[in-house]
């Protein structure tokens, strides 16, 4: 029904604002290339359709009268979502727009920032896209094509943005969230080894970092008693031989 | 920038015009150069080597290069970097300074780097809290749960986006390869430590309030826009000038005098908080501290004004004046202050008791304000605004400041205080000490506390007041009804306390106006002195025989010593109602009015009127009762009820007279 389309289309875009988010980060650094502008371009592309498809879908929702309280609020909410979304990619935008032209790709002697950002972004726009691999088909000339697609694309999305509020009477502070404060740790969030990895390595960075600390010293401990438990269980098995003997 | 936020920022927030970002900008490309910029290393963890990492010292090193500075001032400019949020640190992040050894920094991704035009915006500071929660499995510090239980608490109808968005950015986070993943979490570690800085760490982009119109846009040319610059340019030409030699003159002058004062061209001691993170100089200097520092008795000596502006030297001087026996100035000074920069609400009030205090006839610190002055402020007192008493005020603070002030600074009692005064040692830390420090910042007292101790100090003040001995005043003709007042509870500042026991009080030194009206009309005042008041209990003639021996005794004696009659006077008024003159005009005066009923208003004890009919009332904004309550027995035969205001009668009288 209704309401699980909305749901489906507004975690997709949410997971394409992340995902350009992650971006537009490496934007001007030296992780920077032509194949991340094309990423760039195709994931905001993406964004668009998905923010269309949810407007007109949330839009004709909320126009209708006859809907009870309940579901109301619930639109309501997903409309909070689905703006915030917006918001975050109209920002975005105009950040990329304006760190693309402070950092032009195809001058003789670019000077990126060297943020120690080596990785290419491909694995965070395939998952924008959801696709396995990226296909890059870029001309030359991505820098200024591009920026100029990029100044008529943010000049709609802030007119839609613009309609919306217009037409749509939503109170967004009227809206009472559904997750309560902490939720995101009640997910299934499975963190793996390689983020435990890599988390003690962040942590080992600032000495003075209290949480990773602990965190370590508590599994070092705990092996440490492992490892003598076993050791004494070898050494009380040896003995009994020992005695026996 | 052709798109720019304005459109969807419907908040006024335009910030001060901070150009150094611009050129911090510049500085940073230039860094980046492979053959020219500052040279980078690679970071060695556990397993991973991340690359762009650039020592503290190599950067110093580049700048100092680059512009031409010493190292002292290139390590400035560096921590100037780093606190705005370009470099970052990559050990000991909250310290936003630069450390000239090899402690490692890394440049930060432009999208983080601090701009004006992009407001930080506090749903990215939730999904940031929001991951590290996830990270660090609801092991967040202090400062930081509590942002996130603010932020959950009011930005609650946001909370599902902020939380979607949170995984979201994890999930896509944890796609990338793991030196990318650690460096991806410094820098917004990093960015979230300039703009969310946690107590104890000085972020540059910290920078106070937003103005209200973007500095940064162009005006457009509307006619009205064109009429300020008229305005403005007419204003100009009719400014009255001064000659550049007089001005300069005051400058050069100026900065003679406060040049060893100022803490950035001087050594401040015993040392800068700021710089050495030692709180020494701020206890030394508090409010309320006994002692001094020689520094600080040193600036009083500069003007009146640095004086008073100082709480410590404001006490001084009204402690050489209560000797004086002039503390009325001071007090009625304060007073007038307080209504000036108090609540609206207690305007009203507080006019009142100033005027019942210090101006009005008979008040028990009358302070010597000419007639014109008076009549002024009289007037306005009708509608009383917070100015009504500035010109008053002005009067009191030159006459404060040509005559009390020099004679304070030579007074013992500020050649004691400069003596007692201490000269703190310089503090000399070396850099552990100088770590120490920065770990050990606490936050001072709030000024909430601060301002609820300053009011339970004069509350208490207030209640346990000295008594206010005023003396003749020495530079008025002698007066046929000079008071004294005793016993009466004086408090430093009128607002203290809103009852006022008060006793018999009339002018001691009125002014020359009043003095010219008494003379004038003392014929008239004896009779209504020496005929019944009804509410005094002493009978007048007979009091006035007596009065008359010990106004004589007491005048010779005052004669004789000449200037602080306090003990003369403190033994003759609790037993009578003497008043001490220089004419063999006696008017006894009803101190026994206190011994009645001691809270009364000051409207009883007006024996004394100048040249207002009787019936008239004393204060412009009184209550018709209370008119009522101080007036039991009418002055004499002409008994017209009619009220008259004193500023009416005034302008009668100034008009006929």
């Amino acid at each position: 029904m209704g309401k699980e389309e909305c749901k489906t289309m507004l975690d997709a875009l949410n997971k394409v604002t992340a995902c350009y988010r992650h971006l537009v980060i490496a934007l001007g650094s030296t992780s920077d290339s032509q194949n991340l502008r094309e990423e760039l371009k195709k994931t905001r592309k993406k964004a668009q359709e998905l923010a269309v498809a949810n407007r007109t879908k949330l839009t004709t929702l909320l126009k209708d009268k006859t809907i009870s309280k309940e579901d109301r609020a619930e639109y309501e909410r997903l409309w909070v979502l689905f703006s915030s979304s917006m918001e975050l990619l109209e920002v975005d935008m105009k950040r990329s727009l304006e760190i693309g032209q402070d950092f032009p790709l195809k001058v003789p002697t670019r000077h990126l920032i060297q943020t120690g950002m080596t990785g290419s972004t491909n694995v965070v726009a395939a998952r924008a896209m959801s696709v396995q691999n990226m296909k890059y088909e870029a001309d030359s000339n991505i820098d200024t094509a591009d920026l100029r697609d990029l100044q008529t694309e943010i000049t709609q999305v802030s007119q839609m943005m613009e309609e919306m509020e217009m037409k749509v009477q939503v109170a967004p502070w009227a809206v009472v969230a559904k997750q309560e404060a902490g939720a995101e740790l009640k997910s299934n969030m499975s963190v793996g080894n390689s983020s435990v990895g890599v988390i003690s390595i962040c942590e080992e960075e600032p000495k003075d970092d209290e949480g990773g600390g602990g965190r370590e010293g508590g599994s070092g401990s705990i092996g440490a008693v492992v490892v003598f438990f076993v050791i004494v269980a070898v050494a009380l098995v040896l003995g009994y031989l020992v005695v026996n003997m | 920038m052709t798109i720019r936020n304005a459109l969807r920022d419907h908040g006024q927030r335009y910030r001060p015009r901070m150009a150094c970002l611009k050129k911090a900008e510049k500085v940073l490309l230039e860094m980046q150069d492979p053959c020219t910029g500052v040279k980078s290393q690679p970071q060695r963890l556990v397993i991973t080597i991340i690359p762009h990492a650039i020592t503290g010292e190599d950067i110093i090193a580049w700048l100092a290069d680059r512009f031409q500075i010493d190292a002292q001032e290139a390590r400035s400019f560096g921590s100037m970097l780093v606190a705005l949020g370009y470099i970052y640190p990559l050990q000991d992040h909250k310290r936003l300074v630069i450390k000239p050894d090899a402690s490692l920094y890394r440049f930060q991704t432009p999208y983080f780097w601090p701009t004006q035009q992009w407001p930080v915006e506090d749903t990215d500071y939730a999904i940031y809290l929001a991951k590290r929660n996830i990270r660090k499995k609801g092991i967040l510090e202090l400062h930081e749960q509590e942002q996130y239980n603010h932020l959950h608490k009011w930005m609650n109808h946001k909370w599902d986006f902020v939380v979607m968005q949170a995984k979201e950015q994890y999930r896509a986070a944890k796609e990338r390869k793991k030196p990318d993943r650690v460096v991806f979490d410094c820098q917004e570690r990093a960015y979230w430590v300039v703009h969310r800085p946690p107590p104890g760490t000085v972020s540059a982009m910290d920078y106070g309030l937003d103005r209200r119109t973007d500095p940064n846009t162009d005006e457009t040319q509307t006619p009205d826009y064109y009429e300020r610059i008229m305005i403005f340019t007419q204003q100009s030409i009719m400014r009255p000038r001064v000659k550049s030699s007089v001005s300069i003159g005051a400058l050069v002058k100026y900065s003679a005098t406060y040049s060893g004062h100022d803490p950035f061209l001087s050594k401040c001691l015993p040392s800068n908080p700021w710089l050495t993170d030692d709180t020494t100089y701020w206890t030394l200097n508090m409010s309320n501290v006994e002692i001094p520092t020689k520094m600080r008795v040193e600036r009083w000596t500069f003007s009146f004004k640095e004086l008073l502006s100082d709480p410590r030297g404001r006490d001084d001087f009204r402690l050489f004046l209560k000797k004086e026996f002039s503390g009325e100035n001071l007090a009625f000074w304060e007073g007038c202050e307080d209504l000036k920069w108090g609540t609206a609400v207690a305007m009203r009030e507080k006019a009142e008791q100033i005027y019942k205090t210090f101006l009005a006839r008979g008040a028990p610190r009358w302070i010597n304000i000419d007639g014109k002055t008076m009549e002024i402020t009289v007037k306005g007192l009708k509608h009383p605004h917070r100015y009504v008493l500035d010109a008053a005020q002005t009067h009191i603070y030159m006459l404060m400041k040509k005559d009390s002030y020099g004679r304070y600074l030579k007074s013992p009692v500020f050649k004691e205080t400069l003596k007692k005064a201490i000269c703190p040692e310089e503090h000399k830390f070396n850099e552990v000490q100088l770590e120490q420090n920065a770990r050990n910042r606490r936050p001072s007292l709030s000024p909430i506390i601060i301002r609820q101790q300053e009011q339970e100090q004069r509350a208490k003040m207030a209640a346990n007041a000295p008594v206010d001995i005023t003396q003749l005043c020495r530079f008025t003709t002698p007066v046929p009804h000079l008071a004294v007042y005793t016993g009466i509870p004086d408090p430093p500042s009128v607002t203290a306390s809103p009852s006022l026991p008060f006793l018999a009080h009339t002018p001691v030194c009125p002014s020359p106006i009043s003095v010219a009206l008494d003379s004038t009309s003392a014929s008239e005042r004896r009779m209504e002195a020496s005929d019944g008041e009804g509410n005094t209990e002493v009978r007048a003639p007979e009091g006035g025989n007596l009065s008359k021996s010990r106004m004589a005794l007491s005048l010779r004696r005052l004669l004789k010593r000449g200037c602080s009659p306090s003990t003369m006077f403190a033994s003759l008024s609790p037993k009578c109602h003497t008043a001490a003159t220089t004419s063999s005009r006696i008017q006894p005066i009803t101190p026994d009015e206190a011994s009645q009923a001691p809270p009364r208003r000051i409207g009883n004890f007006f024996q004394i009127k100048v040249d207002i009919p009787p019936e008239c009332r004393i204060y412009p904004i009184e209550s018709e009762d209370e008119d009522e309550e101080n007036r039991p027995a009418s002055r004499d035969a002409v008994g017209t009820e009619e009220i008259i205001c004193p500023w009416e009668s005034l302008t009668r009288q100034n008009g006929t007279g």
